[in-house]
C-alpha cells in the first residue's frame, strides 16, 4: 500500500472577488462592531468579520427586555440599537483595519435611501469588503416588508447595486417567507453577488404570571440550535434553486455551534458559514470549528473544502 | 487589586486594539475546577472555583458561567460532540437538596428538555490570588432555575467554563471615609468582595447592611453576641456578619418577617442609621452607600441616599445573553447627573459599561 503524504486540507473560499482563509464568519449582531470579543478569540483567524447593523444616524434601539432564552435558543428584539454610520466609520474602521480580516458591513433600512447612502459612503472605505443588506430584520416595523416581497427586494437591490461598485453586495434574506427561492431569486436578479441567509424567525415568549409577552417589543427574532433544522433547509433549497446556477456563494447560518453544523451547512449548499448566538456561549466557536472541520477533511481525504460544498446527494424527489 | 479609585472597563489602558488573547489580557475564557459547594442556606449555595491563573478583579465584577451540563464541558480537544440529557442527574450532590424547587424529574413532561442554554452572570462573592498566580472564586448562588439548580449540584473536581472577570466594579471616589454596604438577598454577595476591597483601600470605615426575606434566606454566617448563652436572635443588635467581621467592619441584619435581626427592610435600617450618624457629626460629606438587591430595593435605597446627599453606587441586574458587550440586550437608561433632568437619557450596556453605576445618573 502506498503511503499518501499528509498536506493539511485548504480550507480557503471566496465570496466574490473576497478571498476568505476559511469560511468561519461572525453573524452580524452576536459580535459587536470589532474587537469586543479580543480577549475571547483570536479575532485575525477567522475568515470574515461580520458587523453589527450600522444605520445612517445612530438608533437607541427597543425599550428592554429585549431578550429572553427559549428552548435551545433565544428570542431578541435588540431593535437595530447601534452607533451610526459616522462613529463606526471614525470609531470602529481602524480597529477592523488592524484586525486584518475581510470586513462585510451590515446594512439595515427603512426607505431605499437609508440602503443607498449607507451603502456609498461604506463602499468609498477600502477595508470594507463586503455590504450585507439586512432587508429582513423582523423587529422594526416596516423592515419585514423588503425581505418578503419580491417586487420591493428586487427594486432595493438594484439601487444599492448602483452604488456598490467595489464591495460585494451581500442580501441576507428573511426566513418569514413562504419560499425563501424566490425572494433569493428577486435578489441575484438584482445584482447581489451573494446571499446570506437565514435572519431570525419571528417568535414569541409570554410570562404566564404576568399574561405579557417576555419581550417589551411583543416580538422577537428566534435564533440558536432551534432554528439549525430549517435554516439548513433554506441553504439547501436556495442552493439549488438559485444559487447554483447563478454561480452565487451562500453564507450559511442559524443554529451554526458544531463543526459538525458547519459540515451540514457545506454539505447542503453555503459556502461561508457564520456563527450567531454560540459566540454569546463561547466566542471561539468558530475557531474550534475549524480545527473540527479540518480534522473531516483529513479523514474523508479532502485536499480542498471546496470539494464538499454542495456535495449533498439529495435523493430525487419522487412523483 | 480591589480597592483602586478608577477601574476602566476591562482594567487594561494600552491604546492598541486588543484582537486576540494574550497572557495579559485583562478578561478570559478558563475552565475552572470546583474546589467546595457548600450549601449555605436555603436554596443559597456558595460555589469555590480555582484556577491556576486569572485576571485581577474588582468587587462588583462578574463572571458568566456556562450553566449546561458540567459533565458536557468544553475538554482539551475542543470537539464539544454531541450534548445528551438525562435526568435526575448521577447521584451527585451531597448533603441538602435545594429544597422548594419546582425540579425536573421522570413524571415531568417537560423531563427531557434541554438545560440551561446560554451563559448565567454571577457577582464575585469573593477572590483569592496566590503568589503563585493560583486563584479561587467564591461565587454564592440562589437557586431560582434550571442553571442555578446544575450549579448546586456540582461536584468537587468536575469543571466549569466561566467568562471573565466582566464589568466594571465599584469604584471609591477621593475623600471617602465611611462607606455603607448594601446588600439584600442575593445582592449580598458582591458586597461581601467589596468589604474586602474596602479593606484594602485608605477608608477604615464600614458598616454593612444586609436584608433577606426570612433568617433561613440569609447566605452569611451569623455570629452572636460573645458570651451569650442563648441570644435572642430576633432584634437583637449584636448579631454580626462572620464575612464583615473578618475585616473589622459591623453589619446590621434585617429581615421581612423579624425572625433574625432588626424586622423590616434594610433601606429603614440604612436610613436609621445615616440620620444617627448626621445628628452626631452635623454632617454626611465622606459618606458613600454601595448597594446591591433586588431593583426595588435598589431604588429605595437610591432615594435615602439621596434624601442624606450621599453618593450611592448600585449594581444593576439585566437579562444578559453575552456579558461581553456585543448583543446589546441589557441595557439601561442612563442620563449623567450634570446635564439635569431636562436632558435627554441615552442606553448603557449593563455588562460592560455597568453593572455598577451611580445612582444618580440613572432613568428608573
Ligand atoms: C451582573 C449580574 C450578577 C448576578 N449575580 C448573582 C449572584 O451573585 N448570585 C445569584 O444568585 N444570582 C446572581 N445574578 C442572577 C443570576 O444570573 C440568575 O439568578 C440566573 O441567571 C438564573 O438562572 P437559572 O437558569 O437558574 O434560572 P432561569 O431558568 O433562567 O429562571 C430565572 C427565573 O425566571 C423565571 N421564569 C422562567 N420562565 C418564566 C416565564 N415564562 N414566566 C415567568 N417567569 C419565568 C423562573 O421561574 C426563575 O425564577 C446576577 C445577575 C446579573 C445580571
Ligand atoms: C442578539 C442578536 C442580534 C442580531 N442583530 C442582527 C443585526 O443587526 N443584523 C442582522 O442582519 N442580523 C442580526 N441578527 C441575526 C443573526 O445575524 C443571525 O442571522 C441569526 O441569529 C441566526 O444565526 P444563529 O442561530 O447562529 O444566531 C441578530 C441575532 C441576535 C441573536
Ligand atoms: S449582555 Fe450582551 S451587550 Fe450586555
Amino acid at each position: 500500500m502506498p503511503t499518501r503524504e499528509f498536506h493539511a486540507p485548504s480550507l480557503a473560499v471566496s465570496i466574490g472577488k473576497l478571498d476568505l482563509q476559511n469560511p468561519l464568519m461572525t453573524a452580524s449582531g452576536t459580535c459587536g462592531y470589532a474587537n469586543e470579543y479580543g480577549d475571547f478569540t483570536d479575532l485575525t483567524r477567522l475568515g470574515a468579520f461580520v458587523t453589527k447593523a450600522i444605520s445612517k444616524t445612530p438608533r437607541k434601539g427597543n425599550e428592554a427586555y429585549r431578550i429572553v432564552e427559549t428552548r435551545a435558543g433565544m428570542l431578541n428584539a435588540i431593535g437595530l440599537a447601534n452607533i451610526g454610520l459616522d462613529a463606526f466609520l471614525k470609531d470602529k474602521i481602524p480597529i477592523l483595519k488592524e484586525m486584518g480580516v475581510p470586513v462585510i458591513v451590515n446594512v439595515p433600512g427603512w426607505t431605499t435611501d437609508d440602503y443607498v447612502d449607507v451603502s456609498a459612503r461604506l463602499n468609498d472605505e477600502p477595508v470594507v469588503g463586503g455590504i450585507e443588506l439586512n432587508v429582513s430584520c423582523p423587529n422594526v416595523k416596516s423592515g419585514l416588508s423588503f425581505g418578503t416581497d419580491p417586487v420591493r427586494l428586487f427594486e432595493l437591490v438594484s439601487a444599492v447595486k448602483k452604488v456598490t461598485t467595489r464591495a460585494e453586495l451581500i442580501v441576507k434574506l428573511s426566513p418569514n417567507v413562504a419560499d425563501v427561492a424566490v425572494t433569493a431569486k428577486a435578489a441575484v436578479d438584482a445584482g447581489a453577488t451573494a446571499l446570506s441567509l437565514v435572519n431570525t424567525f419571528t417568535a414569541m415568549s409570554i410570562d404566564i404570571n404576568n399574561a405579557r409577552p417576555m419581550l417589551a417589543n411583543g416580538t422577537g427574532g428566534l435564533s440558536g440550535p432551534a432554528i439549525k433544522p430549517i435554516a439548513l433547509f433554506m441553504t439547501h433549497r436556495v442552493y439549488t434553486e438559485v444559487a447554483k446556477k447563478h454561480n452565487i456563494p451562500i453564507i450559511g447560518m442559524g443554529g451554526i455551534q458544531r463543526w459538525q453544523d458547519g459540515v451540514e451547512f457545506l454539505l447542503a449548499g453555503a459556502t461561508g458559514l457564520a456563527v450567531g448566538t454560540a459566540l454569546f456561549l463561547d466566542p471561539n466557536i468558530p475557531l474550534q470549528i475549524l480545527e473540527g472541520l479540518r480534522n473531516y477533511l483529513a479523514r474523508k481525504n479532502k485536499t480542498d473544502i471546496r470539494q464538499i460544498i454542495g456535495s449533498l446527494q439529495a435523493p430525487a424527489p419522487h412523483d | 487589586m480591589p480597592g483602586r479609585t478608577r477601574q476602566p472597563a476591562g482594567g487594561a489602558t494600552s491604546s492598541e486594539p486588543r484582537i486576540r488573547p494574550t497572557p495579559t489580557s485583562p478578561r478570559g475564557r478558563y475552565v475552572a475546577t470546583v474546589k467546595e459547594n457548600i450549601r449555605l442556606c436555603t436554596d443559597h449555595y456558595r460555589l469555590v472555583l480555582s484556577l491556576p491563573r486569572f485576571p485581577r478583579s474588582t468587587p462588583g465584577q462578574f463572571v458568566e458561567i456556562d450553566c449546561r451540563d458540567p459533565r458536557f464541558a468544553p475538554s482539551a480537544d475542543h470537539d464539544p460532540g454531541p450534548r445528551a440529557f438525562d435526568w435526575p442527574p448521577p447521584e451527585s450532590f451531597k448533603g441538602d437538596s435545594p429544597v422548594a424547587l419546582p425540579r425536573p424529574c421522570p413524571s415531568d413532561p417537560d423531563f427531557n428538555a434541554p438545560l440551561a442554554y446560554l451563559r448565567r452572570p454571577f457577582s464575585l462573592a469573593d477572590h483569592r490570588i496566590w503568589p503563585d498566580g493560583y486563584t479561587e472564586l467564591d461565587i454564592i448562588h440562589r437557586v431560582v432555575g434550571r442553571g442555578t439548580l446544575l450549579l448546586a449540584q456540582m461536584l468537587p473536581g468536575q469543571t466549569v467554563s466561566l467568562i471573565g472577570p466582566l464589568g466594571t466594579g465599584f469604584t471609591i471616589p477621593q475623600g471617602i471615609e465611611l462607606a455603607c454596604l448594601v446588600g439584600g438577598g442575593v445582592g449580598i454577595p458582591p458586597m461581601l468582595y467589596m468589604a474586602k476591597g474596602l479593606q484594602q483601600s485608605w477608608i477604615k470605615g464600614g458598616v454593612g447592611f444586609i436584608g433577606a426575606q426570612r433568617e433561613d434566606l440569609l447566605p452569611v454566617t451569623i455570629i452572636g453576641p460573645p458570651n451569650a448563652p442563648e441570644p435572642s436572635r430576633a432584634g437583637d443588635p449584636l448579631l454580626n456578619v462572620a464575612e464583615f467581621k473578618e475585616y473589622g467592619y459591623p453589619a446590621v441584619i434585617t429581615t421581612d418577617d423579624g425572625s433574625l435581626g432588626m424586622r423590616g427592610y434594610v433601606t429603614e435600617a440604612l436610613s436609621a442609621f445615616l440620620e444617627e450618624r448626621q445628628v452626631q457629626q452635623g454632617r454626611l460629606m465622606n459618606t458613600i452607600v454601595y448597594c446591591c438587591g433586588p431593583t426595588a430595593m435598589m431604588k429605595a435605597t437610591a432615594r435615602v441616599a439621596a434624601v442624606f446627599g450621599v453618593p450611592c453606587q448600585v449594581s444593576l441586574e439585566q437579562p444578559m445573553a453575552c456579558g461581553m458587550g456585543t448583543c446589546q440586550s441589557c441595557v439601561i437608561k442612563f442620563r449623567p447627573r450634570d446635564l439635569g433632568e431636562g436632558a435627554e437619557w441615552k442606553y448603557k450596556l449593563t455588562c460592560t459599561e455597568g453593572p455598577v453605576f451611580d445612582s444618580r445618573d440613572l432613568v428608573w
